[in-house]
């Protein structure tokens, strides 16, 4: 074999590991806390909501300008235009995590349009209002209410987390009924599928216009607009990871209780933890640097939700993300390997969440207390308390879904 | 998961599962209901266009010591094979 003939086989690895190949979990959990620690670094942390609570302000927005509804929530919150989707930061994590999510589910070839069964198309609609509803309650989704908030150091991410097990639990009891008694709707499925070089044509269009878009935002006059320059590479960054990696937090809830895989639940741990140490550097106040100005504000994504607010949000938010086969990130990244199923949850999720939050927002309830306290654990525990008892919490759950996967206790019997 | 196990020709199939269209869990829960229908021994046959089975399927084989058999691809959708243990 000659030499350039085995340089273009190393080429060719080498794509196929980038790009094709599904990543280890434990790699793709590590790389997701990377990133995440990263884009705070950057600016804020990531969510999903923030993008879909977005859109959803639009649908609503929407629907009032057209209609001239005027009554109830619509004349009260829905008169003016909510921030453009390619200006609010909240949107562009959403539009970046979807790009790179599409970016790889082309390139690996994973892309087509999925319609599911008209059952499922429901189960996405109810999904879809579920989370949003359990989203506003616990200041978040599975990601801004439960993982970036353990990994930002704040008190209302374990609650959520306690709540999240008990309604994938409660979800994982309901489908084994629906299999059962409910066989409506099976019909309708149908799979667009696409040659796979148009899939690599569309993957390389969306990486030009990523590429162009955060440079486009760089050279923005506004402060704020040149920072989504970073905001939509590391987005996309993560989108890519996690579709890649096919990274799913509401799968490492369930696993344990369904198969007794650990898998995810395992790579999940760690990946807080990474997350976790990231945010204690930033908002660390080290005296040498700035002048002990630490770069991330202490309070960031620290939510007035540590008590049942997270509770019951995450339950709902659980039991929601069950029906939806997809958290609010997998519910994303799906989107982007065409699974029209996850395409529904998202407007009923955003429409959901924006009319809460409005709501909420307007009665003061996170402010006044009334979903729980605001809770910023180094303030309780000091750093290193925070540190070992997140390490720890961790540990502990790597412990019992491992001594799960091999006793098989926790699994919930069909 | 690394390279794909194709699975050999001529399988004789005694029950087959229509999962397209379903996304995950719903393709792996009713495999599991669907492998209580057929005898030790038997193969199940499995159809599904959701990406995610490519590892579930082979992964919960695996835990529950069914014997994977592989997958085929056809049209739109995959076929995958599992023999009962």
């Amino acid at each position: 074999m000659s030499e350039e003939s085995i340089f273009t086989n190393k080429v060719k690895d080498l794509y196929k590991i980038l790009c094709q190949t599904e990543w280890n979990a434990t790699v793709a959990g590590i790389l997701v806390g990377l990133f995440s620690v990263l884009i705070m670094a950057w600016w804020r942390p990531w969510g999903a909501v923030g993008a879909i609570r977005n859109w959803g302000d639009w649908i609503l927005y929407g629907i009032a300008h057209f209609s001239g509804a005027e009554w109830g929530f619509f004349g009260e919150f829905y008169d003016e235009a909510p921030k453009g989707i390619l200006m609010n930061s909240g949107s562009v994590i959403g539009i970046g995590f979807v790009a790179g999510a599409f970016l790889s589910a082309c390139l690996g070839n994973d892309f087509a349009i999925r319609i599911p069964p008209v059952l499922e198309m429901c189960k996405g609609i109810v999904a879809g209002i579920l989370m949003g509803i359990g989203s506003t309650l616990a200041g978040g989704c599975n990601v801004g209410g439960m993982y970036n908030a353990i990994g930002n150091l704040a008190a209302n991410g374990f609650t959520m987390w306690a709540g999240l097990v008990a309604g994938v639990i409660l979800g994982l009891k309901y489908i084994y009924w629906e299999m059962e008694h409910i066989s409506w709707g099976s019909g309708g499925a149908r799979t667009i599928d696409f040659p796979y070089a148009v899939k690599v044509i569309l993957g390389i269009i969306t990486l030009a216009v990523l590429i162009w878009g955060a440079n486009k935002y760089a050279v923005a006059d506004s402060d704020y607009v040149a920072s989504l320059c970073g905001i939509l590479v590391i987005s996309a960054a993560l989108g890519y990871t996690m579709q890649r990696g096919r990274w799913c937090m509401v799968q490492g809830f369930r696993e344990p209780h369904m198969t007794g895989d650990c898998t995810l639940a395992k790579s999940v741990a760690l990946s807080i933890a990474v997350v976790a140490v990231g945010a204690a550097v930033l908002k660390y106040e080290v005296p040498m640097r700035a002048d002990g100005e630490p770069v991330l504000a202490t309070i960031n994504y620290v939510r007035g939700t540590f008590g049942w607010g997270s509770i019951v949000g995450g339950f709902i938010f659980g039991f929601g993300a069950m029906l939806a086969g997809g958290c609010g990130s997998g519910t994303l990244w799906r989107v982007g390997e065409g699974q029209i199923k996850l395409w529904l949850v998202v407007p009923f999720f955003g429409i959901t969440n924006s009319i809460m939050t409005n709501y909420f927002r307007d009665m003061e309830l996170e402010a006044s207390g009334k979903l729980g306290s605001y809770v910023y654990l180094p303030d309780v525990l000091g750093y290193t308390g925070t540190i070992i008892l997140i390490c720890a919490i961790m540990a502990l759950w790597y412990l019992v879904v491992t001594w799960n996967e091999d006793s098989g206790k926790l699994i919930v019997e069909m | 998961m690394s390279d794909i196990k194709q699975a050999p020709d001529g399988l004789e199939v005694a029950r087959t599962l229509d999962a397209k269209g379903l996304s995950c869990p719903m393709p792996l829960l009713r495999t599991k209901k669907e492998i209580e229908k057929i005898n030790s021994g038997e193969i199940l046959e499995v159809l599904g266009t959701d990406p995610g089975s490519r590892n579930d399927i082979p992964g919960w084989c695996s835990r529950s010591g069914h014997e994977y058999l592989g997958e085929k691809e056809d049209s739109g959708f995959i076929r995958f094979y599992v023999k009962k243990k």
